[in-house]
């Protein structure tokens, strides 16, 4: 498979600078720190984006920067082709959808979502025919005249994105919309806020935490941290080839082990592995537990070790096995049947090549 | 006799004694205006009084204005606090007819007999204890020539630099009743045109028609320059103002405001309510009162001097128009509702 | 019975909640009946008592002060003019703190703090003595009219007339209202402010279609406020009005200290009682309709 992830500068579709949402070196710095720091992204028309990281990692902000609500420090935000960095934000004909919804109390769902309709002098009869759809749109049918204290969580999200939708804006952007609702409602908002996307063809940019919510609903995820952009590129990318240890580690669960590298490879436990060219001194070893094969000792080549800890937890067997004074995690899918091996085994591990990442030791 | 046997006979004594004294003390409790006129009439009266009478204490009961004592003595009706009250006389009418007074007569004190006949009206209970009279106040300082006539007030020089006490003050009154005199009106109690149409003139020049704290301080302090104002407050100011405020008894003349004196019935005092009154209405806390305050006195055998007389409208009888206030006071509202249609207009 | 119901806490029986009740509003009954109620409903029989023109009050019923004041012309623009200076009085105010409450609710922090200080300080000075500040500021020998003179501009006449009552009423009003604002300001979420803006409303229509909407409860509740304040405020329309402004308070006032009319004081003084319940009638009505 080609690596489609991409330096920064360049588009997500690899092309440069042609996206239809255009961010260039957009940094935001406040008195003492650097909430966002020289990021660059080119997004595609129609691409579902999320951002991801920690909080504090600057996804919000730099949200909050393409949508006009915060200033930024210096950089440039493009829209088709348009240069939006100084228009205000009522201009900016983006649809914000936020964590706590930001209903117009006093107004009804009907009002609230024909809202943006009015702002723009669409004509009255216009207004009502797309509020109907909208609310169609999001399942509410029924409950127009209905004030948002009187709804849901749930139901007022699904107002929140009508509201948004319904102005037909040329970039939808989610801050952590789904952040407030129980696990079954984030599952099914999941699904809708993708399909509606799809349907209409929406570029859209979803800010979360969450990395099972990025990695399972958008078609490009930018990963954030500490103001900074790790890496951008599709769920699989991020996760068979990361790009930095904390992408290894941020999606999917992963084995961090250290080790020292010189010329091209680094040596842990007696296993020599290739380690990226440049690279010297102490180093990270990063492997994700299932990617590892688990064998009784034979004695022969590889890494061997002692099983220090077996833990059932009925869909995984997990083994904890010393290595060289590490403890390396390996998790097997059971099968029904198998031998749980009992600590103080001696067992071989074995991985492939590219599924063992090798960076520079953490600071 | 040891030390301590000593003692005790002392001690003995001494309570003796106190409890003698305790069973002639009286206590005269008088209600009279606060401020300036409490300070002056301690002085030159409540003192005098307890020096001379040993036995009886006299408690000075402030109030700031003869409505107030009135409203006091109307909830005081069935168990009164106060035993003497001094007021104005319109005041002690209405307080009269509440059968809240005693009648002051030649029985209750034998200095009524020589009080000069307008110090005892009729249907009144009390009697005239001070006299006051309006006069015509100015700043020394900016008005350099003395004014003669109430209608300097209307001068164009004085535009917005007018201060007088308006009705229903007893002073924006007491001027249209001078005017309409002074203008050929000769029946206050049927009309007081000539008098209006005189404040009417006065009216484009006023500042404020409710100069206030009072209008003394702010004619010396400039913010007016000419205005009218009650004359023994007048004198005391002029003094203490080192002569900014100056007074003028105008051509047109003046009237008497009275304050009277008043026995409160069924005062916790009792006689020695009586007692008070008598020596507030003799020739020497006459004399006391009127030198130290410049009230004209209301007992005809009060000996004053010259200097104080001289300061007082006593040597100007003659300008001094006689007023029935409780006659006047039938026709105060009519008054009043010309004065607002009338006057108050033309002001500003 | 629903498994809510079941874990609700027992509740004591009806007639007992009852009792409980009204033990606890017991004393505060009490207290508003002896320091609120009697005063009043003697003010009311004051007013039937005849009175002669010096003043002396017989506890004998009339209705003749009744007749006078429903009659007389004179205290039917006594009544228009306290309600429409009023009102007017109360718009200012709304005016002129609606900004600075505004402000106020945006600020954070020290800088808060301090501005709440500044705005709750003047209650602590004595109208009368805020009043006097204004003569000095006003008057034809003014702070005011002294720049002017300086400046080279005619002299204006701010004080002794309903201009100075205006100017001197509005600004000890002031803290009254801002208060009552921002307690009205509860419902102003500034992310609701940001979602108007990101659906394309300019600054103005956020102000007009969000904001005051939001806020009205606390507008509604700081007019009725200001609206009492100044309909019952007789000082400083006595201090500044030079004995121009007629108003219903003043009115009160000259009747009960100088002409000394009681049962028309008290008259007039149930009437200004009669208006404030009809004040809370309307607040009311207007609450519902907001809400």
């Amino acid at each position: 498979m080609t690596d489609q992830s991409t330096a920064p500068g360049q588009g997500t579709d690899g092309t440069a600078g042609e996206g239809f949402l255009s961010i260039r070196g957009l940094t935001k710095r406040y008195a003492g720190f650097t909430a966002v720091d020289n990021f660059d992204l080119e997004v595609p028309k129609g691409e579902l984006v999320a951002f991801l990281g920690p909080s504090g990692c600057g996804k919000t902000t730099s949200l909050r920067m393409i949508a006009g609500l915060v200033p930024a420090t210096a950089g440039r935000i493009v829209v088709g082709g348009q240069d939006l960095t100084t228009v205000e934000t009522h201009r900016r004909d983006m649809g914000l959808v936020f964590q706590s919804y930001a209903l117009f109390p006093h107004m009804s769902i009907a009002r609230n979502v024909a809202f943006g309709l009015e702002m723009r002098k669409v004509p009255k009869d216009e207004i009502a025919r797309r509020v109907k759809e909208a609310i169609a749109l999001v399942h509410l049918t029924g409950k127009e005249e209905h004030k948002p204290a009187q709804l849901s969580g749930g139901q007022q999200q699904r107002v929140a994105l009508a509201r948004a939708l319904v102005i037909r804006p040329s970039i939808l952007l989610l801050d952590e919309p789904l952040s407030n609702l129980d696990a079954k409602l984030r599952d099914e908002m999941r699904n809708e806020i993708r399909d509606i996307q799809k349907s209409l063809g929406i570029t859209a940019i979803f800010v979360t935490h969450d990395q099972g919510e990025a990695l399972t609903m958008c078609d490009k995820v930018v990963v954030m941290n500490e103001g900074r952009l790790e890496q951008v590129g599709t769920p699989v990318d991020l996760y068979e080839r990361p790009k930095t240890a904390f992408v290894a580690s941020f999606v999917g669960r992963t084995n961090r082990l250290k080790a020292v590298a010189k010329d091209g490879t680094a040596e842990f436990a007696g296993q020599r592995v290739l380690a990226p060219a440049g690279l010297s001194g102490p180093v990270q070893v990063m492997i994700r537990p299932h990617r590892i094969a688990l064998s009784p000792s034979t004695g022969g080549e590889g890494v061997t070790g002692t099983i220090a800890r077996a833990i059932f937890s009925g869909d995984i067997l997990q083994y904890d096995v010393d290595v060289g004074g590490q403890i390396v995690s390996v998790e097997l899918a059971t099968r029904g049947g198998e031998t749980v091996l009992a600590p103080g085994t001696q067992v071989s591990l074995s991985w492939r090549p590219q599924d063992i990442f090798v960076y520079g030791a953490a600071a | 006799m040891n030390l301590s046997t000593k003692l005790t006979i002392a001690a003995l004594l001494m309570s003796g004694v106190s409890t003698q004294v305790l069973a002639q003390q009286q206590t005269v409790t008088v209600m009279a205006y606060a401020g300036l006129f409490q300070e002056r009439y301690t002085k030159a009266v409540v003192e005098p009084f307890m020096k001379a009478n040993p036995g009886i204490k006299v408690e000075y009961f402030p109030m700031p204005n003869s409505a107030q004592m009135l409203g006091t003595l109307r909830a005081q009706k069935a168990a009164p606090q106060a035993d003497v009250v001094i007021m104005d006389v319109s005041v002690s009418k209405a307080a009269t007819d509440e059968k809240l007074f005693n009648k002051i007569d030649e029985k209750v004190s034998k200095n009524v007999a020589d009080l000069y006949p307008n110090a005892r009206i009729a249907d009144v209970d009390g009697v005239a204890v001070t006299f006051d009279n309006l006069v015509m106040l100015y700043n020394g300082d900016t008005v350099k020539d003395a004014p003669k006539s109430w209608m300097d007030l209307a001068k164009p020089e004085y535009k917005g630099k007018v201060a007088i006490p308006g009705m229903p003050d007893i002073q924006g009154l007491s001027l249209v009743l001078i005017m309409d005199k002074a203008r050929g009106g000769t029946d206050y109690l049927q009309n007081v045109d000539k008098g209006i149409t005189a404040l009417g003139e006065i009216a484009p020049n006023v500042q404020t028609w409710e100069p206030k704290p009072e209008v003394y301080p702010v004619i010396i302090s400039g913010q007016a320059v000419i205005g009218a104002g009650w004359n023994a407050r007048a004198q005391v100011n002029a003094d203490t103002s080192g002569g900014k405020l100056k007074t003028v008894l105008p051509q047109e003349g003046s009237v008497f405001q009275i304050n009277t004196i008043n026995y409160v019935a069924n005062g916790p005092g009792k006689d020695a309510g009586a007692k008070f009154i008598d020596y507030a209405l003799s020739p020497e806390a006459q004399k006391a009162f009127t030198e130290s305050m410049f009230y004209a006195p209301t007992n005809a055998k009060a000996q004053i001097s010259e200097a104080a007389i001289a300061r007082t409208a006593v040597k100007s009888m003659d300008k001094v128009i006689p007023v029935d206030w409780i006659a006047l006071a039938k026709v105060r509202d009519p008054i009043m509702e010309q004065w607002r249609r009338k006057v108050i207009p033309l002001s500003r | 019975m629903s498994a809510a119901t079941a874990l609700a806490p027992a509740l004591p029986p009806r007639r007992s909640r009852l009792r409980l009740i009204v033990a606890l509003l017991a004393p505060i009954a009490l207290i508003n009946a002896i320091g609120f109620l009697a005063p009043v409903l003697n003010l009311a029989r004051m007013s039937f008592y005849e009175v002669e023109p010096t003043g002396a009050m017989r506890e004998v019923y009339t209705l003749a002060t009744w007749a006078k004041m429903v009659t007389d012309s004179f205290y039917a623009e006594l009544i228009v003019n306290s309600v429409s200076v009023s009102l007017g009085i109360t718009l200012l105010t709304l005016v002129c703190s609606y900004p600075i409450a505004l402000y106020l609710h945006r600020s954070t922090g020290t800088w808060k703090t301090i501005l709440l200080v500044l705005v709750i300080s003047p209650l602590l000075t004595s109208a009368v003595v805020r009043t006097y500040g204004w003569i000095a500021i006003l008057s034809d020998s003014g702070l005011v009219n002294n720049a002017l003179g300086a400046l080279g501009l005619p002299p204006q006449r701010m004080m002794f007339n309903l201009t100075g009552v205006t100017i001197g009423l509005t600004e000890i009003l002031m803290p009254y209202m801002i208060l009552a604002l921002l307690a009205g300001f509860g419902r102003l979420d500034p992310r609701i402010e940001e979602a108007a803006s990101t659906l394309g409303a300019p600054p103005f229509t956020i102000f007009r279609r969000i904001i005051l909407p939001l806020t009205l409860p606390g507008i509604a509740l700081g007019c009725l406020l200001c609206f009492v304040l100044a309909v019952s405020s007789f000082i400083t329309p006595k201090l500044l009005g030079g004995g121009r402004v007629f108003l219903l308070a003043t009115e009160i006032y000259d009747q009960a200290i100088v002409t000394l009319n009681w049962p028309l004081a008290s008259t007039l003084s149930i009437l200004v009682l009669v208006i404030f319940g009809g004040a809370l009638v309307l607040y009311t009505r207007a609450l519902r309709a907001i809400l």
